[in-house]
């Protein structure tokens, strides 16, 4: 057994890969429905508002996937730091950890599979989320550009593999699994904060994640030019990082 | 096979090794002995690659892939089967070998080595983890307290495993429970508050370490013999322990062996027997260490 299997078992039997594409095929479902249907169901939801009228404009076909963008994004960033966590933190049970620190050499060994993995996994229930919302989207509501889809659809892989390499940092410098899902909730969602300032924003990799839904409409792929370069810069950055911590480790 | 020289480890305040020198001789059994808290787990640390040392130096003559490391309460993913684990031991360490049957076989898990390891019971978790230990062959094993979990039965196999690895291996065996150590071990530390206070064979110990002692048997009053003993140079104690058993300290065996008889009959005492008090590892744990409990 390698430790590749290893870790495709560990999302197999502990059902992160179903917890991983229910939530973005689910979304990507769901999405361009509420989009279409958006106005019929508030008026079956909402009954007498008592006076107050709401219009809403047509939908059109890039409502379908801002829809997934906007659902998934938020919950599957947090199911895939989890997955990835639960990966990552292989010293937050010591006995677990120094069963692989003591019979493989290098901690590369043991941290490029954890990472490859989940994020091989999220990337790969976001793009079947986005393909389920792309489908839907052309069937209820009208073709989209194909290139934009696609381009969106990488750039949320970009996204989610610096999701992973932050996680993999975190994780060799927190304590418990615990601690690393919640320090990099706390980190991922800080950048955007930090990114209110437009000089610093317009290069986050977070804003990656909303890419596909931006590209649909009126974004080019001249916009993301920035956080894309960021994104790719900082992978190596944040695995080297990882790695240093998992070197200077002890457990 | 490991030798250390001023091996110290602190953790802020607190020192966790003091200038341990240990010496670990290729092909034997070294049990290493020490109250809760003696520092054990932390040398078996350094010496795994798990921990560095503050200061001072470890040597070691094996490379990585031929150490194997058993840690106190081992734990593996809860998903997995026992077969898996041990599988999975094999190919990072020994891709080569195909043991790992005769290992799970050894161990006593056969029946239940495709069983998810999440339902094992602790004992059963220590045997599979002495078995993902030696699947690879390792020429060097660090085993932490490896039967402290174990009923009477498992023990009793931990300890026959680990003496089979005799001159197969070298071992050194952290423990609490001094007949392990006694039992199984050719070499001995004994180590306390971070310090090693004792290195060398066993017989060594229990001869060198602890103050000569005889038990006498008499029948009818202890005591007047024993006030009488109390008088003769050479013996440094008696005490009447129960009815008709004294325990004598003597300054030392060449002396008791000549004389004792004499002063018994000196003494009027109407001797059932007499014999030297076999020296316990856990008589001379406690002088060493000052009869701290463990």
């Amino acid at each position: 057994m390698s430790l590749v299997r290893l870790e495709i078992l560990r999302l197999m039997r502990t059902s992160r890969w179903l917890i991983l594409g229910a939530v973005y095929v689910a979304f990507g479902l769901v999405g361009p429905l509420a989009a279409r249907y958006m106005k019929e169901l508030l008026d079956v939801a909402g009954g007498d508002m008592e006076g107050v009228v709401i219009e809403f404009p047509d939908p059109v076909p890039a409502d379908g996937i801002i829809q997934y963008v906007n659902n998934a994004v938020q919950v599957g960033v947090l199911v895939t730091v989890i997955v990835a966590a639960g990966a990552l933190a292989f010293d937050s049970i010591a006995e677990m950890g120094v069963f692989l620190r003591t019979r493989v050499g290098n901690v590369w060994r043991i941290l490029a599979p954890r990472l490859a993995v989940p994020f091989l996994a999220a990337s790969g229930a976001f793009t079947l989320g986005a393909l389920a919302a792309w489908y839907e989207t052309a069937v209820l509501l009208g073709s989209l550009d194909a290139g934009a889809v696609t381009l969106g659809i990488a750039l949320g892989i970009l996204f989610l593999a610096f999701v992973v390499a932050v996680v993999a940092v975190v994780a060799q410098w927190a304590r418990t699994m615990v601690a690393t899902i919640m320090t990099s909730l706390v980190v991922l969602i800080s950048l955007p904060i930090i990114g209110i300032a437009d000089v610093v924003g317009r290069w986050l990799p977070t804003r990656l994640g909303g890419a596909l839904a931006d590209l649909v409409g009126d974004a080019t792929a001249g916009d993301y030019a920035g956080p894309a370069v960021v994104a790719f810069a900082s992978l190596p950055l944040l695995i080297w990082l990882a790695v240093a911590g998992a070197r200077r480790r002890e457990t | 096979m490991i030798s250390t020289t001023s091996l110290t480890k602190r953790y802020r305040d607190t020192v966790a090794l003091d200038d341990v020198g240990l010496h670990v001789a290729p092909g034997s059994i070294y049990g290493l002995a020490g109250p809760n808290g003696a520092g054990k787990t932390t040398l078996l640390g350094i010496l795994a690659g798990l921990r560095r040392p503050t200061s001072g130096e470890v040597s070691l003559d094996a490379e990585s892939g031929e150490v194997a490391v058993l840690p106190d309460t081992p734990r593996f993913d809860p998903w997995l089967t026992g077969r898996e684990v041990v599988v999975l031991a094999q190919s990072l360490v020994a891709p080569d070998l195909d043991r790992a049957d005769e290992v799970l076989a050894d161990t006593g898990l056969t029946d239940d080595a495709r069983r998810r390891v999440g339902g094992y019971s602790r004992g059963m978790l220590q045997r599979l983890g002495i078995a993902a230990t030696l699947v690879g062959k390792p020429r060097l094993v660090l085993l932490d307290e490896p039967a402290s979990a174990l009923d009477p039965g498992g023990r009793r196999e931990v300890l026959d495993l680990i003496a089979r690895l005799r001159g197969s291996a070298t071992v050194l065996f952290s423990s609490h429970i001094l007949a392990d150590v006694q039992e199984v071990c050719d070499t001995v530390g004994i180590l306390d508050r971070g310090r090693l206070l004792f290195e060398g064979p066993l017989k060594d110990l229990l001869v060198g370490s602890a103050v000569p002692r005889y038990v006498v048997h008499v029948r009818g009053e202890a005591e007047p013999v024993a006030a009488r003993l109390r008088q003769t140079s050479w013996v440094v104690s008696v005490e009447c322990e129960s009815e008709g058993v004294l325990i004598l300290e003597v300054a030392s065996v060449a002396k008791a062996e000549s004389s004792l008889a004499r002063a018994l009959a000196d003494a009027k005492a109407i001797v059932a027997s007499y014999a030297p008090e076999e020296v316990s590892l856990e008589r001379a744990f406690l002088e060493l260490t000052g009869g701290r409990k463990r």
